[in-house]
């Protein structure tokens, strides 16, 4: 029994080391991290229901605060291996795209998929995202 | 021995005190699980309580106490330590449990499934009733905890959970498999959870008393027989409304009164508790050293 526990938790940390070391900070021809570029082409092209709208930006802020600025700092230009959220390849990114990130995570990079908030928090934390700073051409 | 007691429980209430909370988004089933896992680096610290009605025997309660660890973003472990009191018989510990999660998939789909495996190391007087399997029944319970907790028993948990968000719904089914070390046969049992936010969209302003932070769901579960015997004949089975209140600050309370359906089943069931996130721990937990 004893000799069953030593090897599963063997395993499991072999397992957790090789996952750990997964880390993609390129970034594509536009300027997006390549971890959010690799959203399907179709998701350029949502809409954020939000756009621009100071009470999502707030509402936003105020679920950022929450979920995101564990990592991502409160002012959200990153912790560790967390993304700088202000950074012209997050802010380069289509909402679309931000979308599906958020929806889908990075597991192998340590970003947890964040599918369990609702839909509509989410485009409230994109908007506030969106409104952190401008993109760079 | 009580000095260093009293030394852990401070210094665990001051880390409690002085760390960053973080909001989980974890459903809040007590008996299913859903694909959502623990945020990496996060420990969520939770209490719960269980209440039921017994046939043949004391109502019970049994505390349980869950310290739920986010590995990476694909691996969540979870410690367990049971206990249980019984009217007009006893208060005992009854063991402990460990518990690992595993998403195999990498991106979110509409079936999204986790692999779960826990090693169980209680005894026969466990009464937290965290999964149904096999051909278990209330009459199990029945049995005087001076005699049931000299029984022990290894187990081997084993869970396929599928779970779903469709516009803020969450749908989980949990297929179990639990295996006694001691050579029994495999018992089978199932899980079923759904949940939604009583308010999809956040307000701007923060608030706790409002619709965003309420949960209300149900869960369903029972035994499913054994290798032996797969079938519903002698097995218990249990309907579960549910509702949770998640703070801003961390904390989650939720409260789940559960009813058997039918003769085998406690007639009763209340379930409760209390969670508390805390964002980082193990950023922080490495700094020490």
């Amino acid at each position: 029994m004893g000799r069953l526990l030593i090897s599963a938790l063997l395993l499991l940390g072999l397992v957790a080391a090789t996952a750990g070391a997964a880390r993609d900070w390129r970034t594509d021809d536009r300027g997006v991290l390549i971890v959010i570029a690799k959203a399907p082409v179709k998701t350029r092209s949502w809409k954020n229901p939000y756009e621009g709208q100071s009470d999502a930006i707030l509402a936003g802020a105020k679920l950022f605060r929450q979920h995101c600025a564990e990592c991502h700092g409160d002012d959200a230009r990153g912790l560790g291996r967390a993304a700088n959220l202000r950074s012209s390849f997050v802010q380069n990114a289509t909402p679309g795209e931000l979308a599906w990130f958020l929806r889908n995570g990075n597991l192998p990079a340590g970003m947890p998929p964040w599918a369990g908030i609702p839909e509509q928090r989410r485009w409230q934390i994109i908007t506030y995202v969106k409104s952190l700073g401008t993109p760079t051409p | 021995m009580l000095r260093n007691v009293i030394l852990l429980l401070v210094l665990a209430a001051a880390a409690l005190c002085c760390s960053p909370h973080a909001a989980a988004q974890e459903t809040p089933y007590f008996v299913a699980y859903s694909h959502h896992l623990e945020e990496p680096g996060n420990l969520e610290v939770e209490v719960y309580s269980i209440y039921g009605t017994q046939k043949a025997g004391g109502d019970f309660i049994a505390p349980w106490m869950e310290l739920e660890y986010g590995v990476t973003a694909w691996w969540t472990t979870e410690f367990y330590i049971d206990s249980q009191t019984t009217f007009g018989d006893s208060t005992v510990f009854t063991g402990t449990r460990w518990e690992n999660r595993f998403r195999p998939l990498m991106h979110e789909h509409w079936i999204n499934p986790v692999l779960y495996v826990e090693f169980e190391n209680t005894t026969d007087a466990d009464k937290t009733l965290k999964e149904v399997v096999g051909v278990d029944n209330q009459f199990d319970a029945a049995e005087p905890n001076s005699e049931a907790n000299r029984s022990h028993t290894h187990e081997i948990e084993t869970k396929l959970i599928l779970s779903s968000d469709y516009k803020g719904w969450n749908f989980s089914e949990n297929f179990i498999g639990e295996k006694n070390l001691g050579h029994e046969p495999w018992e089978f049992g199932y899980a079923l959870g759904v949940d939604r936010p009583l308010r999809l969209a956040a307000t701007p302003q923060p608030c706790n008393f409002c619709r965003e932070n309420f949960i209300l769901g149900a869960e369903m579960y029972g035994g499913l027989g054994t290798a032996s015997a797969f079938s519903l004949s002698g097995t218990s089975h249990y309907v579960a409304p549910l509702v949770a209140w998640q703070l801003p600050n961390g904390v989650t309370l939720s409260v789940s009164p559960g009813f058997g359906l039918n003769d085998n089943s406690h007639r009763f069931l209340l379930r409760w508790g209390m969670s508390y996130e805390i964002g980082g721990f193990g950023r922080k937990l490495r700094s020490l050293f």
